[in-house]
Protein backbone atom coordinates (compact mmCIF):
# COMPACT_ATOMS: atom_id res chain seq x y z
CA UNK A 1 0.00 0.00 0.00
CA UNK A 2 1.41 3.57 -0.59
CA UNK A 3 2.02 5.57 1.62
CA UNK A 4 0.61 9.15 0.81
CA UNK A 5 1.79 12.06 2.98
CA UNK A 6 -0.65 14.81 3.74
CA UNK A 7 1.22 17.79 5.03
CA UNK A 8 -2.11 20.05 3.82
CA UNK A 9 -3.72 18.58 7.52
CA UNK A 10 -0.49 20.76 8.81
CA UNK A 11 -0.70 23.62 6.68
CA UNK A 12 -4.64 23.99 7.59
CA UNK A 13 -3.69 23.67 11.59
CA UNK A 14 -0.87 26.16 11.37
CA UNK A 15 -2.53 28.68 13.07
CA UNK A 16 -2.98 26.34 16.07
CA UNK A 17 0.83 25.26 15.66
CA UNK A 18 2.17 28.61 16.10
CA UNK A 19 -0.71 29.31 19.12
CA UNK A 20 1.87 26.56 20.70
CA UNK A 21 4.86 28.14 19.57
CA UNK A 22 4.02 31.41 21.71
CA UNK A 23 3.18 29.07 24.28
CA UNK A 24 6.83 27.57 24.22
CA UNK A 25 8.68 30.63 23.98
CA UNK A 26 7.18 31.93 27.03
CA UNK A 27 8.04 28.96 28.84
CA UNK A 28 11.31 28.34 27.44
CA UNK A 29 12.40 31.46 28.55
CA UNK A 30 10.82 31.91 31.94
CA UNK A 31 12.65 28.95 32.77
CA UNK A 32 15.99 29.90 31.13
CA UNK A 33 16.05 32.97 33.28
CA UNK A 34 14.77 31.43 36.66
CA UNK A 35 17.09 28.51 36.07
CA UNK A 36 20.16 30.97 35.59
CA UNK A 37 19.13 32.68 38.68
CA UNK A 38 18.89 29.39 39.98
CA UNK A 39 22.03 28.07 39.02
CA UNK A 40 24.16 30.82 39.95
CA UNK A 41 22.94 30.80 43.49
CA UNK A 42 24.16 26.90 43.68
CA UNK A 43 26.96 27.71 42.11
CA UNK A 44 28.32 29.91 43.96
CA UNK A 45 26.87 28.74 47.77
CA UNK A 46 28.78 25.86 46.37
CA UNK A 47 31.97 27.28 46.08
CA UNK A 48 31.55 30.02 48.93
CA UNK A 49 30.14 27.64 52.03
CA UNK A 50 32.21 24.47 53.70
CA UNK A 51 31.70 21.15 52.03
CA UNK A 52 28.72 20.31 55.26
CA UNK A 53 26.93 23.01 54.24
CA UNK A 54 27.10 22.46 50.55
CA UNK A 55 25.49 18.91 50.65
CA UNK A 56 22.18 19.63 50.25
CA UNK A 57 22.86 22.14 47.29
CA UNK A 58 24.35 18.58 45.74
CA UNK A 59 21.46 16.78 46.31
CA UNK A 60 19.69 18.74 44.96
CA UNK A 61 21.90 18.75 41.50
CA UNK A 62 22.16 15.24 41.21
CA UNK A 63 18.47 14.51 42.12
CA UNK A 64 17.40 17.04 39.21
CA UNK A 65 19.43 15.35 37.40
CA UNK A 66 19.56 11.82 37.98
CA UNK A 67 16.06 11.67 37.39
CA UNK A 68 13.62 12.37 34.29
CA UNK A 69 12.80 15.66 33.61
CA UNK A 70 9.01 14.49 33.14
CA UNK A 71 8.94 12.53 36.39
CA UNK A 72 10.04 16.45 38.18
CA UNK A 73 7.26 18.10 36.32
CA UNK A 74 4.64 15.56 37.21
CA UNK A 75 5.61 15.53 40.54
CA UNK A 76 5.63 19.26 41.42
CA UNK A 77 2.68 19.96 39.37
CA UNK A 78 0.96 17.42 41.80
CA UNK A 79 2.38 16.91 44.90
CA UNK A 80 4.11 19.76 45.72
CA UNK A 81 0.85 21.25 46.35
CA UNK A 82 -0.02 18.21 48.43
CA UNK A 83 3.34 18.15 50.72
CA UNK A 84 2.97 21.72 51.00
CA UNK A 85 -0.50 22.62 50.79
CA UNK A 86 0.22 26.14 48.21
CA UNK A 87 -1.21 26.04 45.32
CA UNK A 88 0.43 27.43 42.54
CA UNK A 89 -1.05 28.29 39.38
CA UNK A 90 -0.02 25.95 36.20
CA UNK A 91 2.30 28.20 34.55
CA UNK A 92 4.45 28.73 37.39
CA UNK A 93 4.26 25.31 38.77
CA UNK A 94 5.45 24.02 35.65
CA UNK A 95 8.27 27.23 34.70
CA UNK A 96 9.23 26.20 38.88
CA UNK A 97 9.61 22.27 37.66
CA UNK A 98 11.66 23.52 34.56
CA UNK A 99 13.87 25.80 36.48
CA UNK A 100 15.07 23.01 38.95
CA UNK A 101 15.75 20.96 36.31
CA UNK A 102 17.28 23.52 33.93
CA UNK A 103 19.47 25.34 37.28
CA UNK A 104 20.91 21.65 38.15
CA UNK A 105 22.94 21.42 34.99
CA UNK A 106 23.49 25.20 34.97
CA UNK A 107 24.88 24.89 38.22
CA UNK A 108 27.34 22.98 37.19
CA UNK A 109 28.63 24.80 34.54
CA UNK A 110 28.52 28.01 36.29
CA UNK A 111 30.95 25.87 38.86
CA UNK A 112 33.35 24.45 36.33
CA UNK A 113 33.56 27.41 34.59
CA UNK A 114 34.22 30.27 37.45
CA UNK A 115 36.53 26.91 39.06
CA UNK A 116 38.51 26.45 35.44
CA UNK A 117 39.74 30.36 36.21
CA UNK A 118 43.35 30.24 36.56
CA UNK A 119 44.04 30.72 40.66
CA UNK A 120 47.54 32.53 39.48
CA UNK A 121 45.27 35.14 37.65
CA UNK A 122 43.42 35.78 40.77
CA UNK A 123 46.54 35.43 42.70
CA UNK A 124 48.07 38.29 40.64
CA UNK A 125 45.00 40.81 40.77
CA UNK A 126 45.36 40.06 44.58
CA UNK A 127 49.10 40.71 44.58
CA UNK A 128 48.17 44.36 42.93
CA UNK A 129 45.82 45.23 44.98
CA UNK A 130 42.59 44.73 43.89
CA UNK A 131 40.06 43.56 46.25
CA UNK A 132 38.05 40.58 46.00
CA UNK A 133 34.96 42.56 44.62
CA UNK A 134 37.23 43.96 42.03
CA UNK A 135 38.70 40.58 41.51
CA UNK A 136 35.40 38.52 40.39
CA UNK A 137 34.40 41.67 38.26
CA UNK A 138 37.46 42.35 36.51
CA UNK A 139 39.34 38.62 36.09
CA UNK A 140 36.69 35.82 36.95
CA UNK A 141 33.95 37.07 35.55
CA UNK A 142 35.03 37.83 32.01
CA UNK A 143 37.17 34.73 31.96
CA UNK A 144 34.58 32.42 33.10
CA UNK A 145 31.71 33.88 31.06
CA UNK A 146 33.70 33.47 27.52
CA UNK A 147 34.11 29.86 28.63
CA UNK A 148 30.86 28.57 29.87
CA UNK A 149 28.64 30.31 26.82
CA UNK A 150 28.84 27.08 24.60
CA UNK A 151 27.98 24.79 27.70
CA UNK A 152 25.24 27.35 28.83
CA UNK A 153 23.85 27.26 25.01
CA UNK A 154 23.80 23.26 25.36
CA UNK A 155 21.40 23.51 28.42
CA UNK A 156 19.15 26.32 26.90
CA UNK A 157 18.63 24.41 23.81
CA UNK A 158 17.70 21.16 26.15
CA UNK A 159 15.48 23.42 28.28
CA UNK A 160 13.16 24.27 25.07
CA UNK A 161 12.83 20.72 24.30
CA UNK A 162 12.30 19.69 27.98
CA UNK A 163 9.13 22.07 27.64
CA UNK A 164 7.59 19.73 25.56
CA UNK A 165 7.02 17.62 28.26
CA UNK A 166 4.74 20.43 29.75
CA UNK A 167 2.27 18.81 27.10
CA UNK A 168 1.36 15.83 29.57
CA UNK A 169 -0.16 18.02 31.94
CA UNK A 170 -2.34 19.87 29.30
CA UNK A 171 -0.19 23.06 28.98
CA UNK A 172 -1.38 24.45 25.47
CA UNK A 173 2.47 24.43 24.28
CA UNK A 174 3.63 23.57 20.95
CA UNK A 175 3.25 19.25 21.64
CA UNK A 176 0.40 20.07 23.04
CA UNK A 177 -1.43 21.50 20.03
CA UNK A 178 0.96 18.52 17.65
CA UNK A 179 -1.00 16.15 19.61
CA UNK A 180 -4.82 17.75 19.07
CA UNK A 181 -4.40 18.00 15.23
CA UNK A 182 -3.34 14.13 15.53
CA UNK A 183 -6.17 13.39 17.25
CA UNK A 184 -7.95 15.08 15.20
CA UNK A 185 -7.06 13.88 11.81
CA UNK A 186 -4.85 10.61 13.14
CA UNK A 187 -1.79 11.93 11.10
CA UNK A 188 1.14 11.91 13.43
CA UNK A 189 3.86 11.53 10.80
CA UNK A 190 3.18 14.73 9.33
CA UNK A 191 2.46 16.77 12.81
CA UNK A 192 5.57 14.95 14.37
CA UNK A 193 7.55 16.17 11.60
CA UNK A 194 6.52 19.53 10.94
CA UNK A 195 6.31 19.98 14.79
CA UNK A 196 10.12 18.70 15.25
CA UNK A 197 11.40 21.16 12.22
CA UNK A 198 9.81 24.42 14.39
CA UNK A 199 11.42 23.24 17.57
CA UNK A 200 14.97 22.72 15.40
CA UNK A 201 14.06 26.57 14.04
CA UNK A 202 13.88 27.43 17.63
CA UNK A 203 16.62 25.73 19.10
CA UNK A 204 18.92 26.47 15.88
CA UNK A 205 17.92 30.25 16.93
CA UNK A 206 18.88 30.02 20.71
CA UNK A 207 22.40 28.35 19.41
CA UNK A 208 22.76 31.25 16.79
CA UNK A 209 22.22 33.62 19.78
CA UNK A 210 24.57 31.65 21.78
CA UNK A 211 27.35 32.35 18.93
CA UNK A 212 26.76 36.01 18.85
CA UNK A 213 27.37 36.19 22.85
CA UNK A 214 30.58 34.11 22.57
CA UNK A 215 31.77 36.52 19.85
CA UNK A 216 30.50 39.52 21.93
CA UNK A 217 32.37 37.97 24.56
CA UNK A 218 35.61 36.46 22.84
CA UNK A 219 38.70 38.80 24.32
CA UNK A 220 40.89 37.71 21.40
CA UNK A 221 38.97 39.17 18.49
CA UNK A 222 39.51 41.20 15.19
CA UNK A 223 40.06 44.94 15.79
CA UNK A 224 37.50 45.63 13.06
CA UNK A 225 33.92 45.88 15.23
CA UNK A 226 32.39 46.56 11.71
CA UNK A 227 28.73 44.88 11.41
CA UNK A 228 30.44 43.29 8.08
CA UNK A 229 32.81 41.64 10.16
CA UNK A 230 29.90 40.52 12.76
CA UNK A 231 27.66 39.19 9.89
CA UNK A 232 30.63 36.75 8.61
CA UNK A 233 31.45 35.50 12.05
CA UNK A 234 28.06 34.64 12.86
CA UNK A 235 27.69 33.33 9.30
CA UNK A 236 30.62 31.36 9.61
CA UNK A 237 29.56 30.05 13.10
CA UNK A 238 26.16 29.03 11.67
CA UNK A 239 27.29 26.88 9.09
CA UNK A 240 29.85 25.80 11.32
CA UNK A 241 32.65 26.33 9.00
CA UNK A 242 34.94 28.09 11.42
CA UNK A 243 32.84 28.11 14.93
CA UNK A 244 35.03 29.68 16.87
CA UNK A 245 37.05 31.59 13.96
CA UNK A 246 38.86 34.24 15.66
CA UNK A 247 40.46 32.65 18.70
CA UNK B 1 48.90 57.07 47.61
CA UNK B 2 52.19 58.21 49.13
CA UNK B 3 55.23 56.04 48.99
CA UNK B 4 55.94 54.18 52.01
CA UNK B 5 59.86 54.38 51.32
CA UNK B 6 60.35 57.50 51.51
CA UNK B 7 57.99 58.53 54.23
CA UNK B 8 60.24 57.07 57.46
CA UNK B 9 64.12 55.10 57.59
CA UNK B 10 62.85 51.95 58.58
CA UNK B 11 63.76 48.56 57.72
CA UNK B 12 61.89 48.08 54.25
CA UNK B 13 61.03 44.25 55.62
CA UNK B 14 61.75 42.98 58.30
CA UNK B 15 60.77 38.98 58.96
CA UNK B 16 60.49 37.87 62.86
CA UNK B 17 60.27 34.00 63.91
CA UNK B 18 58.27 33.05 60.62
CA UNK B 19 56.49 29.33 60.55
CA UNK B 20 54.42 28.14 57.98
CA UNK B 21 53.49 24.77 58.14
CA UNK B 22 51.13 22.73 55.15
CA UNK B 23 49.52 20.16 57.33
CA UNK B 24 51.37 18.01 58.47
CA UNK B 25 54.69 19.90 56.63
CA UNK B 26 56.13 21.99 57.96
CA UNK B 27 57.66 24.53 55.42
CA UNK B 28 59.06 27.27 57.23
CA UNK B 29 60.75 26.86 60.60
CA UNK B 30 61.49 30.28 62.03
CA UNK B 31 62.37 32.41 59.47
CA UNK B 32 63.98 36.21 60.44
CA UNK B 33 65.16 38.33 57.63
CA UNK B 34 65.94 42.35 57.86
CA UNK B 35 66.02 44.06 54.29
CA UNK B 36 66.93 47.52 54.14
CA UNK B 37 65.76 49.98 51.60
CA UNK B 38 67.55 49.42 47.93
CA UNK B 39 69.33 46.19 49.18
CA UNK B 40 68.65 43.05 46.48
CA UNK B 41 68.79 39.97 48.21
CA UNK B 42 68.64 36.72 46.50
CA UNK B 43 67.06 32.99 47.79
CA UNK B 44 68.59 30.57 46.76
CA UNK B 45 67.39 26.39 47.97
CA UNK B 46 66.66 23.57 46.60
CA UNK B 47 62.66 23.24 44.79
CA UNK B 48 60.18 22.45 47.93
CA UNK B 49 62.67 24.50 50.88
CA UNK B 50 60.63 27.23 51.17
CA UNK B 51 61.49 29.97 49.18
CA UNK B 52 58.08 30.55 47.33
CA UNK B 53 56.16 30.37 50.75
CA UNK B 54 58.47 32.81 52.48
CA UNK B 55 58.04 35.40 49.34
CA UNK B 56 53.82 34.62 48.94
CA UNK B 57 53.80 35.08 53.18
CA UNK B 58 55.71 38.45 52.34
CA UNK B 59 52.82 39.97 50.64
CA UNK B 60 50.30 37.49 52.45
CA UNK B 61 48.94 35.23 49.18
CA UNK B 62 49.91 32.83 51.92
CA UNK B 63 49.05 33.63 55.49
CA UNK B 64 51.69 32.79 58.32
CA UNK B 65 51.02 30.25 61.55
CA UNK B 66 53.31 32.40 63.44
CA UNK B 67 55.31 35.25 63.34
CA UNK B 68 55.57 38.80 62.05
CA UNK B 69 56.31 40.32 58.92
CA UNK B 70 57.06 44.51 58.84
CA UNK B 71 57.08 46.49 55.61
CA UNK B 72 58.63 49.72 56.63
CA UNK B 73 57.60 48.88 60.09
CA UNK B 74 53.81 48.38 59.52
CA UNK B 75 52.78 44.81 59.51
CA UNK B 76 51.22 43.27 56.74
CA UNK B 77 48.31 41.28 57.22
CA UNK B 78 47.59 43.21 60.30
CA UNK B 79 46.38 46.56 61.93
CA UNK B 80 47.44 47.72 65.10
CA UNK B 81 45.72 49.24 67.23
CA UNK B 82 46.36 52.21 69.17
CA UNK B 83 46.39 50.27 72.29
CA UNK B 84 49.56 48.34 70.58
CA UNK B 85 47.28 45.23 70.12
CA UNK B 86 47.14 43.54 66.22
CA UNK B 87 44.26 42.95 64.61
CA UNK B 88 44.00 40.87 61.30
CA UNK B 89 43.19 43.25 58.15
CA UNK B 90 40.27 43.71 56.57
CA UNK B 91 40.35 42.78 52.91
CA UNK B 92 40.46 46.42 51.91
CA UNK B 93 42.91 46.94 53.96
CA UNK B 94 45.12 44.08 53.30
CA UNK B 95 44.45 44.83 49.37
CA UNK B 96 46.03 48.71 50.21
CA UNK B 97 49.06 47.08 51.56
CA UNK B 98 49.74 44.41 48.98
CA UNK B 99 49.57 47.54 46.50
CA UNK B 100 52.86 48.49 47.97
CA UNK B 101 54.28 45.15 47.10
CA UNK B 102 54.79 44.01 43.54
CA UNK B 103 54.88 40.48 43.07
CA UNK B 104 56.27 38.73 40.00
CA UNK B 105 55.20 35.20 39.53
CA UNK B 106 57.20 32.20 38.31
CA UNK B 107 53.92 31.51 35.82
CA UNK B 108 53.61 35.36 34.58
CA UNK B 109 49.59 35.00 35.20
CA UNK B 110 48.67 37.78 32.85
CA UNK B 111 45.32 38.36 31.92
CA UNK B 112 44.22 36.23 29.04
CA UNK B 113 41.04 38.43 28.28
CA UNK B 114 43.42 41.90 28.65
CA UNK B 115 45.53 43.47 26.26
CA UNK B 116 48.89 43.99 27.31
CA UNK B 117 48.93 47.62 27.84
CA UNK B 118 44.91 46.65 29.84
CA UNK B 119 47.09 44.16 31.81
CA UNK B 120 49.36 46.92 33.29
CA UNK B 121 46.71 50.12 32.95
CA UNK B 122 43.89 47.76 34.70
CA UNK B 123 45.08 48.35 38.26
CA UNK B 124 46.33 51.66 37.61
CA UNK B 125 42.96 52.26 36.97
CA UNK B 126 40.99 50.16 39.70
CA UNK B 127 43.64 50.17 42.78
CA UNK B 128 45.17 53.87 42.25
CA UNK B 129 42.28 55.49 41.17
CA UNK B 130 43.79 57.03 38.08
CA UNK B 131 42.46 58.27 35.08
CA UNK B 132 42.31 55.66 31.61
CA UNK B 133 45.19 58.43 30.42
CA UNK B 134 47.36 58.98 32.95
CA UNK B 135 47.27 54.98 33.38
CA UNK B 136 48.12 54.78 30.19
CA UNK B 137 50.98 56.93 30.01
CA UNK B 138 52.33 55.13 33.04
CA UNK B 139 51.82 52.02 31.15
CA UNK B 140 53.54 53.28 28.12
CA UNK B 141 56.36 54.48 29.82
CA UNK B 142 56.78 51.37 31.81
CA UNK B 143 56.44 48.94 28.54
CA UNK B 144 58.99 51.14 27.13
CA UNK B 145 61.49 50.25 30.10
CA UNK B 146 61.32 46.59 29.11
CA UNK B 147 61.78 47.25 25.20
CA UNK B 148 57.57 45.90 24.24
CA UNK B 149 55.74 49.13 23.31
CA UNK B 150 54.90 47.32 19.99
CA UNK B 151 53.45 44.80 21.59
CA UNK B 152 50.74 47.01 23.99
CA UNK B 153 47.48 45.94 21.65
CA UNK B 154 48.15 42.13 21.62
CA UNK B 155 47.27 39.50 24.02
CA UNK B 156 49.48 37.81 26.33
CA UNK B 157 49.08 34.57 24.70
CA UNK B 158 50.75 36.12 21.15
CA UNK B 159 53.72 36.54 23.26
CA UNK B 160 56.90 34.49 23.99
CA UNK B 161 57.45 33.59 27.71
CA UNK B 162 60.08 35.92 27.57
CA UNK B 163 58.01 38.73 26.38
CA UNK B 164 55.20 37.87 29.19
CA UNK B 165 57.41 37.60 31.99
CA UNK B 166 58.63 41.36 31.18
CA UNK B 167 54.66 42.17 30.99
CA UNK B 168 53.99 41.15 34.01
CA UNK B 169 57.59 43.08 35.72
CA UNK B 170 55.86 46.05 34.02
CA UNK B 171 52.85 45.91 35.29
CA UNK B 172 54.26 45.69 38.87
CA UNK B 173 56.50 48.58 38.00
CA UNK B 174 53.40 50.93 37.28
CA UNK B 175 52.09 50.07 40.73
CA UNK B 176 55.97 51.91 41.52
CA UNK B 177 55.95 49.45 44.58
CA UNK B 178 58.42 49.84 47.83
CA UNK B 179 59.54 46.42 47.70
CA UNK B 180 59.62 43.61 44.44
CA UNK B 181 59.10 40.17 45.35
CA UNK B 182 59.92 37.53 42.54
CA UNK B 183 59.46 34.17 42.68
CA UNK B 184 61.61 32.12 40.15
CA UNK B 185 60.79 34.57 37.04
CA UNK B 186 63.04 32.76 34.93
CA UNK B 187 61.82 29.02 35.87
CA UNK B 188 58.88 29.35 33.42
CA UNK B 189 60.98 29.90 30.37
CA UNK B 190 63.01 28.69 28.04
CA UNK B 191 67.00 29.20 27.65
CA UNK B 192 67.28 31.60 25.23
CA UNK B 193 64.42 33.65 26.94
CA UNK B 194 65.82 33.95 30.66
CA UNK B 195 68.66 36.60 29.73
CA UNK B 196 66.20 39.20 28.43
CA UNK B 197 64.68 38.74 31.85
CA UNK B 198 67.36 38.85 33.50
CA UNK B 199 68.71 41.81 32.04
CA UNK B 200 65.70 44.15 33.06
CA UNK B 201 65.68 42.66 36.64
CA UNK B 202 69.47 43.69 36.63
CA UNK B 203 68.48 47.05 35.36
CA UNK B 204 66.22 47.37 37.96
CA UNK B 205 68.54 46.24 40.85
CA UNK B 206 70.92 49.05 39.99
CA UNK B 207 68.26 51.69 39.92
CA UNK B 208 67.99 50.91 43.53
CA UNK B 209 64.55 49.21 43.90
CA UNK B 210 64.60 46.85 46.91
CA UNK B 211 63.88 43.43 45.43
CA UNK B 212 63.64 39.69 47.30
CA UNK B 213 64.30 36.61 44.35
CA UNK B 214 64.04 33.31 44.46
CA UNK B 215 65.92 32.22 41.68
CA UNK B 216 68.19 29.39 40.63
CA UNK B 217 70.43 32.04 38.36
CA UNK B 218 72.87 31.91 40.04
CA UNK B 219 75.20 34.72 37.41
CA UNK B 220 72.42 36.82 38.47
CA UNK B 221 72.72 36.37 42.12
CA UNK B 222 76.43 36.31 42.35
CA UNK B 223 76.87 39.84 40.42
CA UNK B 224 73.53 41.85 41.39
CA UNK B 225 72.86 40.63 44.71
CA UNK B 226 73.88 42.91 47.68
CA UNK B 227 72.97 39.51 50.07
CA UNK B 228 72.64 36.22 48.98
CA UNK B 229 70.87 33.52 51.25
CA UNK B 230 70.41 29.76 50.79
CA UNK B 231 67.40 28.02 52.59
CA UNK B 232 66.94 24.96 53.31
CA UNK B 233 64.10 22.47 54.81
CA UNK B 234 62.08 25.40 55.90
CA UNK B 235 65.26 27.37 57.90
CA UNK B 236 68.00 30.08 56.30
CA UNK B 237 71.46 27.99 55.97
CA UNK B 238 73.43 30.45 55.50
CA UNK B 239 73.55 34.33 54.43
CA UNK B 240 76.39 36.49 53.42
CA UNK B 241 77.32 39.27 50.79
CA UNK B 242 76.57 37.51 47.56
CA UNK B 243 80.92 37.93 46.63
CA UNK B 244 81.70 35.49 49.37
CA UNK B 245 78.98 33.47 49.96
CA UNK B 246 79.42 31.59 46.10
CA UNK B 247 83.34 31.45 46.89
CA UNK B 248 83.65 30.23 50.43
CA UNK B 249 80.35 28.40 51.16
CA UNK B 250 80.54 27.91 55.04
CA UNK B 251 78.12 24.47 55.25
CA UNK B 252 78.15 21.64 53.67
CA UNK B 253 74.62 22.00 52.52
CA UNK B 254 74.93 25.18 50.37
CA UNK B 255 78.40 23.35 49.37
CA UNK B 256 76.30 20.89 47.86
CA UNK B 257 73.84 22.58 46.38
CA UNK B 258 76.12 24.78 44.75
CA UNK B 259 78.17 22.14 43.22
CA UNK B 260 74.71 20.53 41.99
CA UNK B 261 74.11 23.63 40.22
CA UNK B 262 77.02 23.63 38.90
CA UNK B 263 78.96 26.25 40.33
CA UNK B 264 81.68 23.99 40.92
Amino acid sequence: MEFEFRFDIVWNNLSLLLEGVQTTIVLSLLTMVLGTVIGLFVAIIRLRVKRIYAVPFIIYVEVFRGTPGLIQIVWIYYCLPIVTGFQLGELTSLVIAMALNVGAYLSEVFRAGIQGVDKGHIEAAAALGFRPGQITRRVVVPQAAYRMIPAIGNVFVSAIKLSSLCSVLGMAELMYQGQIIIANFFRPIEVFTVVAFIYLIMAYTTSLFMMYLEWKFAWVRRRDNSFWEKFKYISRAAFSLKPQGDI
Amino acid sequence: MPSLANTENKLAVEITDLHKSFGSLEVLKGINLSVRPGEVICMLGASGSGKSTLLRCINQLTVQDRGEILIYGDPIGFVRSPDGKMKEAGTGTLAKQRSHIGFVFQQFNLWPHRTVLGNITDALIIVKKLTEEQAEKIALDRLEEVGLTDWKDEYPSTLSGGQQQRVAIARMLAMEPDVMLFDEPTSALDPERVGEVIDVMRELAQKGHTMILATHELNFARDTADRAIFIDQGVIVEEGPAKDFFKNPKSDKLRSFLKRMGNG
